[in-house]
């Protein structure tokens, strides 16, 4: 699934690991969901877009 | 697992595991000094029999807790597929070499080793399925 987190992490100039320390995931699981390869839980999206006050339709995308 | 985890879980997975080995290598020892230097006989050759067996049981709910216990789904999702490889690898030696005994006359092997041959194919699949996220 394609999403904006490269460009949001970058906006607030964190790095995969910063942005992994405040999910509580691994940098390996930051990395695969950001390049697409692994789709997050409704859970970790939602928890995602309240650390970028957003909203999941705002930060993933359902086209290929 | 197969390098130092660094989640709670996969710490405490390490922990679990550790003793558990030390456990069975005693339960082992035990039961083959047993059965070479006292004559079990009855129930009691089934209990001994099956002491070492125990730990190694029980290293299977420890990686059954760790999949319960970790928080990062990405890591889980990780196990889980390299679980599925494990299982898949290990019945199909299983099977391929119990037919190579019914039919080839290949030596007898102890079904003992599908435990072991679970570990090998879990353990060899776990970085070549992280490598497919990278």
């Amino acid at each position: 699934m394609k999403n904006r987190l490269r460009s949001l992490r970058a906006e607030r100039n964190w790095s995969q690991a910063d942005l992994a320390e405040r999910l509580e995931v691994s940098r390996q699981s930051v990395n695969a969901i950001e390049t697409g390869k692994f789709d997050p839980s409704l859970p970790l999206a939602f928890k995602l877009a309240r650390l970028f006050n957003s909203t999941i339709e705002a930060i993933f995308t359902d086209e290929q | 697992m197969i390098c130092m985890p660094t989640s709670k879980a996969g710490r405490r997975y390490i922990y679990r595991l550790f003793p558990t080995m030390v456990v069975y290598i005693l339960f082992l020892f035990v039961a083959q000094w047993a059965f070479h230097h006292r004559h079990a006989t009855g129930l009691f050759i089934y209990l001994l029999a099956i002491l070492p067996a125990l730990p190694l049981i029980g290293s299977l709910a420890i990686v059954g807790l760790y999949i319960a216990e970790e928080s990062d789904e990405f890591e889980r999702s990780i196990i889980v597929q390299s679980m599925l490889w494990g299982l898949g690898g290990a019945l199909s030696v299983s099977t391929i070499w119990g037919f190579l005994e019914d039919f080839a006359k290949a030596p007898h092997v102890s079904t003992f080793y599908v435990y072991l041959f679970f570990w090998i194919f879990m353990g060899i699949s776990q970085p070549l399925i992280r490598l497919r996220y990278k």
